[in-house]
């Protein structure tokens, strides 16, 4: 495994997310804690989005998340609608 | 290591009374569970008395003077860029029961969180959104806050 896969994180992170999010059109998942797994950044784009007040974006993520969450020091989170 | 068994087992006959059954008894005895017992710090009604304590109240690590964590850090300095130094600051590092009760509260993972006006905002990536799109200028002004940047844009028309 090279080291442009990703971690093993990152990927479980981004599978989670597709099962969750059916209609996203855009997951990044991205390790910022220096590899050890413990803070990720968390980027989704969805039309399951669109309408919504950023926190209620974020509490899908953070619901969807809930179990992998417990175990991490921190989390960002970037939510959007797709454009047009 | 008999009584700690049994304490265990008290707090997980008290969560389960509350109509909690079936939650692990590790999880109910380490997690803080029994933060939400009848009047304790983490409680229901303690959390909704110090969110409504002000109209700007953040739960974060450590203090305003000294956060002691970068996401904390980052909800005081955009508080500080409009001119907000006058509010409540709880910090959950003295607090365990403080500290889990306010996640369960908001049902949110994560600290620091953005009270306005009693409601739950957010952490500090929905701060730092409302900030760069010009929402958090609104809400503070709904609030009865100017914020310190109108100021600093009036001055620069002048120039």
């Amino acid at each position: 495994r090279g080291l442009a896969s990703g971690t093993d994180g990152e990927s479980r992170l981004a599978r989670l997310l597709r099962e969750k999010f059916p209609r996203a059109s855009a997951i990044k998942v991205v390790d910022i804690s220096g590899g050890c797994g413990d803070m990720y950044e968390i980027h989704v784009e969805s039309e399951e989005f669109r309408e919504k007040r950023p926190v209620q974006q974020h509490r899908m993520v953070t619901q969807a998340l809930s179990e992998e969450i417990k175990h991490m020091h921190g989390l960002r989170i970037f939510t959007s609608a797709p454009k047009g | 290591m008999r009584a700690a068994v049994r304490t265990a087992w008290r707090i997980g006959t008290a969560a389960a009374l509350r109509g909690r059954a079936g939650r692990p008894l590790s999880q109910a005895a380490g997690d803080g569970g029994g933060a939400e017992r009848g009047g304790g710090s983490g409680s229901r009604e303690a959390v909704e008395r110090l969110v409504r304590e002000h109209p700007v109240v953040v739960f974060m690590k450590g203090s305003p003077a000294q956060p002691l964590c970068g996401f904390s850090n980052a909800v005081v300095q955009i508080l500080r860029l409009h001119g907000v130094e006058d509010y409540r600051a709880h910090d959950v590092l003295q607090d365990p029961d403080l500290r889990q009760g306010i996640k369960n509260y908001s049902n949110w993972p994560t600290i620091p969180q953005v009270y306005l006006n009693g409601e739950f905002v957010g952490g500090c990536d929905i701060l730092l959104q409302m900030h760069q799109n010009g929402d958090l200028v609104e809400e503070l002004k709904k609030l009865g806050i100017r914020s310190a940047l109108l100021d600093a844009e009036k001055d620069q028309e002048k120039k």
